[in-house]
């Protein structure tokens, strides 16, 4: 059977006219809305570059911008060596291994509201579980983890990686399983001890994985909301905000669309310059099998 | 036979245009309100409306405020407004601005009798100016402010119940006597007080001292010494006196819970929350409410009330003005039965504000006269364009004016540097909103 000229472009029709209409379309819309003062229910208008001037005036916008790149920073790294971690321990045929890979992976499948609520129940400083424990033995005046500005991103992101991490575990046993067993055993044979496989084998062999969970955890990060809605609601006083929060609270709660546009674009610049060094940076550490 | 046709010709077509005239008549009113929790009774009270307006449908929606006001204002944007819709305080200013709402002042005018309703409530559904100008909805009910205290906790302390004589120094006094640590390395069992940054926990307070936080024209910032006076007294009891838990303490509780659970004997917060103490609290211990106690400063004819609607308004786009206000009125008025009414939540009709049912006398507080007294003294409020983003309410609950006055409870700045950041933050909101002429 023998296809057209025409025929390619006939199947792939369908996904060109998604991403025109569903991707495409709403990226330029909402560039041009980044121009308008829009509430939504009137119509824009057009104010030109305001928005982004007012967003670089904002203290708030910075601090928020500051806590985001903290964010990414430590969940981007909390997830790769907790994930690697879990992954390592479960790559073993032991007993009972496929509950204990089902155990770590279940934080992933469990209801954001309700790892919020649970959470917040641990660490209430009031009624927390750990606090009234470390009280009982002695130790007093702990922090408030989530009321503390202070340390209320640190524990969102200690959360977020709870959470997240029996997912990245099972793409880093992905990799691992994916190493030819001789390696090892060559290694073994010189005489390697097993930190010298996990550096010398392991983690070079890994780092096609760990360049792709690098890459997913940092889209990841910067999507993060759930969580931070549930526990803290990006507070006290957008302490615990990071940029997709305050996206959402410009564009829904205070229906600013334009502003809320602007600044989803300059998060999509921030995306854009870190994947670019991201790539530009794999031909120096990423090896294959091959 | 030839004259029996024509008649029966006649008659299938009077027939016809008859029915033709009656679908014709006949108006399908969409409707959205905000509280699944009463969508089963309102539904029977629409029954009872369509029942006596048979050319009346009424389609109705219930969302909750998360996903209601985001379905109404994508609706407002393609033009497509349900002809009634809830209306919150906090947006009808920005609403009525934008032309989605219908002026009813004319309709109010014409075939309302105001003595059957707490008339002073109507002043937040006006529009731009809250004393005179035109109504843009119309409340369905209200709330107003009140003190709860624990008197299970007074007995045990040997206090005397809060009353109207109750100076801001009798209540600081009782807030220290109700306020029990036993281990100093541990926080206080039970707190005096419990107050943290919220609207309906600080405004209040202001207002019993004569304050102001907005200007005359509540377009700015400008809070006034009574208003600081106010919000110095409330950190001290935080900071100074230690009567009050410091905000970051509270995380991971719903600051509603506090005055229920019995970790504090008094709390400021709206009549509503009268529901929430009964369900949460049960019969655990005895409670009652009491007005805000007034302040040193204030001055006599300065009295005023923190009270607010929950409004119904007309999409200015409907096609049925008439039916739409015949609806409204059914859903303000008598006929509305007390129990879509949330305990603490007031009936805007007096009758049934000031009904055994409302006022449930075999029920806690057992004195909800009290709120309805609210009603009839003059009102001020903070509500204005911006107010939720200037304010820190609802997801925005940290931050703002809000966020500000916690920082304070958390010591980590003095009120006169909150007052600073609120001032400045504030009015950079509102001017978007009421730009200089």
């Amino acid at each position: 059977m023998r296809y057209g000229k025409l025929a390619p472009w006939l199947f792939i029709t369908p996904t060109v006219l998604g991403l025109v209409f569903f991707r495409i379309g709403p990226i330029i819309a909402a560039f041009l809305a980044s121009f308008t003062s829009w509430n939504v229910f009137s119509p824009p208008q057009w104010i030109g570059a305001s928005n982004y001037v007012e967003l670089f005036n904002s203290g708030t916008f910075w601090m928020i911008l500051r806590n985001t790149l903290v964010f990414s920073l430590i969940y981007v790294l909390g997830v790769m060596v907790c994930g690697l971690f879990l992954a390592i321990l479960v790559n073993n045929r032991i007993r009972a291994i496929t509950f204990f890979r089902g155990l770590y992976y279940l934080p992933v499948i469990t209801s954001t509201v309700a790892i919020g609520v649970v959470w917040s129940w641990i660490l209430s400083p009031r009624f927390g579980v750990l606090p009234n424990v470390l009280a009982d033995l002695g130790v007093h005046n702990l922090p408030s983890f989530l009321g503390d500005s202070r340390y209320a991103l640190l524990t969102l992101v200690v959360v977020y990686i709870w959470k997240m991490s029996g997912y990245h575990m099972i793409l880093f046993l992905a990799g691992l399983q994916n190493i030819p067993e001789e390696y090892y055993e060559a290694a073994k044979i010189d005489g390697a001890t097993r930190w010298q496989s996990l550096r010398h084998i392991t983690l070079p062999l890994l780092s096609s994985t760990t360049f792709f969970i690098g890459i997913i955890a940092l889209i990841q990060s910067l999507q993060s909301f759930d969580i931070t809605m549930a526990m803290t609601e990006g507070g006290p006083n957008y302490a615990s905000a990071t940029l997709s929060f305050f996206t959402y609270i410009n564009a829904f709660v205070h229906f600013r669309m334009g502003y809320a546009s602007a600044m989803s674009f300059v998060l999509l610049v921030i995306v854009g310059i870190i994947t670019f060094i991201n790539f530009y940076a794999r031909k120096y550490w990423v090896e294959t099998v091959d | 036979m030839k004259r029996n046709l024509v008649i029966a010709l006649l008659a299938t077509l009077l027939v016809a245009s008859l029915s033709a005239f009656a679908m014709a008549e006949q108006v399908t009113l969409r409707y959205f309100m905000w509280d699944p929790e009463f969508q089963q009774m309102e539904a029977e009270l629409i029954r009872g409306f369509e029942a006596e307006n048979p050319n009346i449908k009424v389609e109705m929606t219930a969302l909750d405020p998360t996903n209601f006001w985001p379905r109404l204002a994508a609706m407002a944007a393609a033009g497509e407004l349900p002809d009634v819709f809830s209306m919150s305080t906090g947006y009808i200013d920005t609403w009525a601005r934008d032309g989605l709402l219908l002026n009813i002042q004319h309709l109010v005018d014409r075939d309302l009798d105001l003595d059957n309703y707490f008339y002073n409530v109507f002043a937040e559904d006006r529009f731009p100016n809250k004393e005179t100008s035109d109504m843009y909805a119309i409340p369905y009910a209200w709330v107003g402010s009140v003190l709860f205290y624990n008197q299970d906790m007074f007995d045990a302390a040997g206090l005397e119940y809060p009353n109207d004589d109750w100076t801001w120094d009798d209540f600081q006094k009782a807030a220290l006597a109700l306020t029990i640590q036993s281990n100093p390395n541990r926080a206080p069992e039970q707190y005096g007080f419990w107050w943290y940054g919220r609207y309906s926990h600080v405004e209040p307070w202001v207002y019993a001292n004569g304050g102001r936080i907005l200007n005359e024209n509540k377009t700015r910032i400008a809070i006034d010494d009574k208003a600081k006076e106010a919000l110095q007294f409330l950190a001290d009891l935080t900071n100074v006196h230690g009567v009050s838990m410091a905000h970051r303490d509270m995380a991971g509780m719903r600051q509603q819970d506090l005055f229920p659970l019995q970790q504090a004997a008094m709390w400021v917060d709206g009549s509503w929350m009268v529901d929430h103490v009964r369900t949460v609290a049960g019969d655990s211990f005895r409670w009652g409410i009491a007005n805000v106690p007034k302040g040193p400063s204030l001055e006599p004819g300065e009295e005023r009330s923190y009270y607010w609607p929950d409004s119904v308004g007309i999409a200015a786009t409907t096609k049925h003005e008439d039916e739409a206000w015949a609806f409204i009125q059914y859903l303000i008025g008598a006929n509305r039965p007390v129990e879509t009414y949330m305990p603490g939540k007031v009936p805007i009709y007096r009758d049934i504000a000031y009904s055994e049912e409302w006022l449930q006398k075999d029920q806690q507080p057992g004195n909800m006269e009290l709120i309805l007294a609210l009603g009839d003294t003059p009102v001020r409020t903070t509500f204005n364009m911006g107010w939720s983003e200037w304010r820190g309410y609802a997801s925005t609950g940290g931050a703002g004016m809000n966020g500000e006055l916690d920082a304070v409870t958390n010591g980590q700045q003095t009120v006169e540097e909150a007052i600073e950041k609120i001032t400045r933050d504030g009015n950079a909101v509102l001017e978007r909103y009421y730009p200089e002429p």
